[in-house]
């Protein structure tokens, strides 16, 4: 999982602004980890279509799965304030409150990736 | 036709009452019981979230003729080359055994509103509390003047998987150098909107690649603009040359006849002898299955509650997918299974107390131009006075870089591997 994020920061097309980024906004993260579950395994629906459930990957799109939750939150976070350049997340992230965030955060770092 | 064992078991508890649930709505009842027809991206979506997120609490049917699904989305890379056709080809069995759903592998051919039940091919009638309807579309074969069901082999439409996407790959792969393919592209609406576009551009890139660079694609629309096509027309341009010839009605003006005995396309404008092959996509309708139960007015689709996907016709009936009116939402896989997630939080809310949340919505359709090159268009969808309504946007944009167009594809070909794992696994 952890190569798999690592996959993630490096392949974003302004890493050294994300990394930078994702340090501040960690520290000052205001979606606070130890969200709804519930309501992220709802929300979770919308990541499904593309990012499989079992933690698999399948080419490009990554496992969002087993994530520590202040990281996940961080790159929603760094999605939502356009830092990452990807337009289908953006899009996705944008419309997420903190506590919807916090949620997804809280759902996917539950699950552990089916081997 | 075949129910198979589950099946029995399934009618054996609901007549000996083994288990009562606390269930609002069917409350004192066996066990509630959600039929869904149709095994496409929104019954199977449907199906399997009522039954993985209810952990056995309602018992779930999927009402399928076929014993595999054969997806519309990618058919066009199985004509480009770019997938073996089995690469598009899903069973359902897992649907069975990871989550309990029932299958049943017959058509069904109405729909008992006033009982609530579900009349299978055999005359069996399945009950139901809730029934989700998702039988995709049914093509109008009166809207070519000279093309009919008959003439489908002739001038096939490959909008429906199956042996139509093969025959047109066949065809295509007999067209000659200097040879004139012309599509007639669908009124709106209709499933995929790119799709037709897309599947220009498949032409293009086979044809290329084998060598037949005189062969010519002329598309023949009745509408005045298409989707992505501020995207798709500079690179056809960019990719093809002049291949790729679209033809808006201003200048065909309508296309009055085919023959499909001479591959003959008769426009108000020209006359297309002779063609090498002609794909009529024609206009489209729900299934028939969603007309007959009064669903959908004759000819037309189903009007849906905006937050539920709830028929406004019937409280008790969900339309999913290509079949209903969802606004903004284009027809497409990515719509119907983002839909089949509302509607089965709406059930399971209404059969089991669930906890329910707002309706929201997201769509992305990726079209493949050419080797390593998509594009895509998309958006996130929200209830707004009565209508599933665009909150957020997204296009491809014409002269981005081949980097963003190669990962733009191989995010096409991952996302199909996760939206059929989301359906069947």
């Amino acid at each position: 999982m952890r190569k798999q994020l690592a996959t993630i920061m490096r392949t974003s097309s302004r890493a050294a602004l994300a990394g930078a980024a994702l340090a501040a906004l960690t520290a000052a993260s205001s979606a606070k980890a130890g969200g709804d579950r519930a309501l992220g395994e709802y929300l979770s629906a919308e990541c499904t279509t593309c990012h499989q459930v079992s933690g698999r990957q399948d080419g490009r799109i990554p496992s969002i799965v087993g994530w520590p939750e202040d990281q996940f939150v961080a790159v929603i976070e760094s999605y939502r304030d356009k830092h990452r350049d990807n337009p289908i997340m953006q899009t996705i992230a944008g419309r997420l409150t903190n506590e919807e965030v916090a949620a997804l955060a809280s759902y996917f770092g539950s699950l552990k990736p089916v081997r | 036709m075949s129910i198979n064992r589950r099946s029995f078991m399934v009618s054996s508890l609901a007549l000996t009452g083994a288990t009562v649930l606390g269930a609002p709505a069917v409350l004192g009842q066996a066990k509630p019981r959600v039929v869904v027809i149709g095994g496409g991206a929104g019954g199977t979506t449907a199906a399997k979230y009522i039954a993985k997120d209810s952990q056995g609490a309602i018992a779930v049917t999927l009402v399928e003729e076929n014993d595999s699904y054969q997806t519309c989305f990618h058919s066009n890379l199985y004509i480009g080359g770019f997938k073996p056709y089995e690469a598009i080809v899903h069973k359902y069995d897992a649907l069975a055994k990871n989550h309990g759903i029932t299958l049943a592998h017959t058509r069904a051919t109405a729909i008992d509103r006033d009982k609530k039940e579900v009349v299978l091919a055999s005359g069996q009638r399945l009950p139901y509390d809730r029934l989700v309807v998702s039988p995709g579309i049914d093509l109008k074969y009166d809207s070519v003047p000279g093309w009919s069901k008959e003439a489908e082999e002739a001038m096939p439409h490959g909008w429906k998987p199956g042996k139509q996407t093969r025959l047109i790959k066949e065809k295509l792969d007999k067209v000659p150098n200097g040879g004139v393919i012309v599509m007639v592209a669908p009124p709106n609406p209709y499933r995929c909107p790119p799709g037709p576009y897309e599947r220009a551009s498949m032409f293009a890139h086979v044809l290329k690649a084998t060598g037949r660079k005189d062969a010519r694609i002329i598309i023949l629309d009745p509408k005045d603009k298409f989707s992505k096509q501020g995207v798709f027309q500079p690179d056809w341009e960019k990719r093809y040359g002049t291949m790729i010839e679209w033809i808006g009605p201003g200048v065909n003006d309508g296309i009055k006849s085919v023959d499909p005995a001479t591959n003959t396309v008769v426009t108000g404008f020209e006359t297309y002898k002779n063609c090498a092959f002609v794909n009529v996509i024609p206009a489209q309708m729900a299934g028939a299955i969603a007309q007959q139960a009064g669903l959908a007015p004759a000819g037309g689709f189903c009007a849906i509650d905006a937050a539920s996907m709830k028929s406004t016709v019937d409280p008790n009936i969900f339309v999913l997918g290509d079949a209903s009116i969802a606004g903004a939402m284009p027809k497409s896989a990515f719509s119907a299974n983002s839909q089949a997630k509302v509607a089965a939080m709406v059930i399971r809310g209404e059969l089991t107390g669930a906890r329910t949340f707002p309706a929201r919505y997201t769509n992305t359709c990726w079209s493949l131009v050419d080797t390593d090159d998509a594009i895509k268009v998309g958006g996130r969808y929200e209830p707004k006075d009565g209508k599933i309504a665009e909150v957020e946007g997204f296009i491809s944009k014409p002269g981005e870089t081949d980097e963003v167009r190669k990962a733009t594809q191989e995010e096409n070909m991952s996302w199909y591997a996760g939206i059929i794992a989301d359906m069947f696994s």
